[in-house]
């Protein structure tokens, strides 16, 4: 079955994106801008410099690298118990599903801050302890995006394969991975999206040692007359998940015609 | 931001702090750096990487702590490191987690801090104490200085070294504004003759709370009457009549006072947009520099008040966690050379007036300081500084914080 989008809805959707970037995009090329004016009064490349002064390029390698990291231990997790849900092979799912669903309705901030002092304790590394806890931040949407992926899934196919002589392990390598990709995908991008914008465990937990894209936006937005550095910051930090964006759309299409389903 | 959830959750940490403290081993406090000489630290501070954390949304003081700072540190073996923040308490959260759990490497070496933060961290017995008055530096500084001896209150007991001071000041634009008010009730005066034109950030917003300290000097006539440790008669005492001319104000503030501006960068940018006539800040030095970038309109002046304003220093503090601590003496130390704070005090580079005594310097070093370019815009800081009123304690501050919220604004909607 397919579905054709009207133009028109493809069209306000890229408006619903596009304008709240312009004034972002037109700040990042403005050298003079004073409130009152409608359009910069000078234009300069003043604010790149400003941001690669501040180290915006090392920042954003290791937002990515977090970002990675994250996707990396909390999409095979969240496939565990994605499967293990959607499938229903729990006699009672209602408390596995809130303590994972849990991450998601604390404040970052206020688990940090009760977390900081027991990483300290147990003496683990700064840079690892950040990532394992946003990856316990990531998993509620990792779960829950592959939750609804193995719904509509037939477990039955991996039975076949089983009766056809494959291993257990390799009949769910051959038939459901394959089928869950999208699922996988997504749920990948998600995680990478927690551990790229994070800003409150990044900073606390990490002890300042892991200087992320979001920690330079969150200074330079805190104060006044940095709204040129602020919006080239925002900007490339944009460009990142825009990326990761592409790249899903290309494998959505790619998986659709070979017709996984 | 989470400035606000922060500021709330600053109280719980400590209190978890001190629940915990009873069941475990915690580093001992406020430890000094004992009997070593100014030679020992400095050869012990050799090779440390010092982590100064601070208040990340100043661009110049960024610039100056990478460019100019930094490589002189790095001259005498430091390497120092700027962890950038949204908010210092940011650090303080950092801090006494790692105070909580006995850490003696700690990821905060140095911190950019005063006020309220400064007392909480003193409170809970977080920073080393003792060493600034082993800086060989601080022979600079008039040991008789209020405002360097005291932080907001709190004795500074050599647990931080002064870095620079600020001036509260209030800041108007020359073209709507002809002719300005000379005193703050002139100036609320003026904002209720012109309807939606003034407003100031909503407390606790650091700016927004010094707004609220100044008009209690108005209202109480006069910083005399008000002893600076605070005191509950004190309080009911003279917060009403305050509350009451805030109230009486706040109808023909910007938006009838139905809503503040958040924070100082809220109301600059209203400035900026040109939506009200006047604004506010702690750094006067750098209207210099917005003006030049073209945030302030060029017609941007500073508003002197007849009865002075109110002044304060920042200071850098070491945590008693602090894992480079001997390498964070020797910064602080040249942070206060009169070299760097001549530097710094330039508008050019950073425009933060200086915690020494040009007294107390030889002729060369003098120099330097009355030879910094002078601004068309801001006066130099013995002009700012006339008059210049102390801080309260911070008990006041967080006291009159809440009760504007409960008097000012919960009235208001």
């Amino acid at each position: 079955m397919r579905w054709t989008r009207p133009a028109t809805v493809t069209a306000l959707l890229v408006l619903w994106l596009v304008i709240p970037l312009v004034p972002l995009v037109m700040w990042t090329g403005a050298a003079r801008w004073s409130g009152t004016a409608r359009v910069p009064q000078e234009l300069g490349l003043d604010a790149w410099h400003d941001a690669l002064d501040s180290g915006v390029l090392t920042a954003l390698g290791l937002s990515v690298l977090l970002g990675a990291a994250v996707a990396l231990i909390a999409t095979p997790l969240g496939a565990l118990a994605g499967r293990a849900l959607g499938w229903r092979l729990l006699r009672r799912p209602t408390l596995p599903s809130l303590v994972l669903l849990g991450p998601v309705a604390l404040a970052p901030f206020a688990v940090a801050m009760g977390l900081d002092i027991v990483i300290l304790r147990l003496g683990i590394p700064g840079e690892v302890a950040v990532v394992l806890v946003l990856s316990v931040f990531a998993l509620p949407y990792t779960t829950f995006t592959l939750r609804a992926t193995y719904l509509s899934l037939d477990p039955a196919l991996e039975e076949q394969a089983r009766v056809l002589g494959a291993t257990p392990a390799r009949a769910r390598r051959r038939t459901t991975l394959p089928a869950a990709a999208n699922g996988l995908v997504t749920a990948a991008g998600l995680a990478f999206l927690v551990g790229w914008s994070d800003y409150a465990v990044t900073l606390l937990i990490g002890g300042g040692q892991i200087i992320t894209a979001p920690i330079l936006i969150g200074s330079a937005a805190a104060g006044s007359g940095n709204d040129a550095l602020t919006a080239t910051l925002a900007v490339l930090a944009s460009l990142p998940p825009l990326a990761v964006l592409a790249v899903y759309t290309y494998v959505v299409a790619r998986t659709t015609t070979k017709g996984y389903r | 931001m989470h400035r606000r959830s922060a500021r709330l959750l600053l109280p719980a940490a400590l209190l978890m702090s001190m629940i915990s403290a009873c069941a475990a081993p915690v580093a001992p406090g406020g430890s000094t750096t004992g009997n070593r000489s100014w030679t020992q630290i400095s050869d012990q501070a050799t090779g440390q990487t010092v982590d100064l954390w601070m208040y990340g949304g100043d661009q110049q003081g960024n610039a100056y702590v990478d460019d100019v700072l930094a490589p002189a540190a790095a001259d005498l073996g430091v390497t120092l490191r700027r962890v950038p923040v949204a908010d210092t308490s940011d650090a303080m959260t950092r801090i006494l987690a790692e105070r909580q759990a006995g850490e003696e490497d700690g990821a905060v070496d140095l911190v950019w801090v005063n006020g309220d933060n400064f007392a909480t961290g003193k409170q809970a017995d977080a920073w080393r104490c003792g060493w600034s008055s082993q800086l060989p530096n601080m022979t600079y500084v008039a040991p008789d200085d209020a405002l360097v001896t005291h932080d907001f209150g709190t004795r500074v007991d050599g647990c931080e070294a002064p870095w620079h001071k600020a001036q509260f000041t209030l800041v108007y634009d020359s073209a709507r504004i002809a002719e300005p008010p000379t005193t703050l009730s002139g100036v609320l005066q003026w904002s209720q003759d012109h309807p939606g034109r003034f407003t100031y950030p909503a407390p606790p917003d650091f700016t927004g709370s010094v707004f609220l300290r100044q008009a209690l000097y108005s209202t109480s006539g006069g910083v005399d009457e008000i002893p600076a440790r605070f005191d509950q008669a004190t309080y009911d005492d003279l917060a009403p009549a305050l509350w009451e001319t805030l109230d009486d104000v706040a109808a023909s503030l910007w938006r009838q006072g139905r809503t503040y501006p958040r924070d100082s960068v809220a109301l600059d940018r209203l400035y900026a947009d040109g939506q009200v006539d006047l604004t506010m800040t702690y750094g006067p030095a750098r209207l210099t520099g917005l003006v030049e970038d073209g945030t302030f309109p060029p017609t941007t002046r500073v508003l002197p008040l007849e009865e002075g304003t109110i002044g304060n220093a920042s200071f850098l503090a070491i945590p008693a966690t602090a894992g480079d601590a001997e390498g964070a003496m020797v910064v602080a130390n040249v942070a206060l050379s009169p070299e760097q704070q001549a530097i710094k005090a330039d508008p050019g580079t950073w425009g933060q007036f200086t915690v020494l005594d040009t007294d107390l310097m030889n002729a060369s070093d003098r120099a330097r300081f009355e030879d910094l370019p002078t601004s068309d815009i801001v006066p130099p800081y013995e002009v700012l500084s006339r008059n210049a009123l102390p801080e309260l304690g911070s008990s006041w501050v967080t006291e009159l914080d809440e009760g504007w919220r409960r008097a000012v604004l919960g009235a208001g909607s």
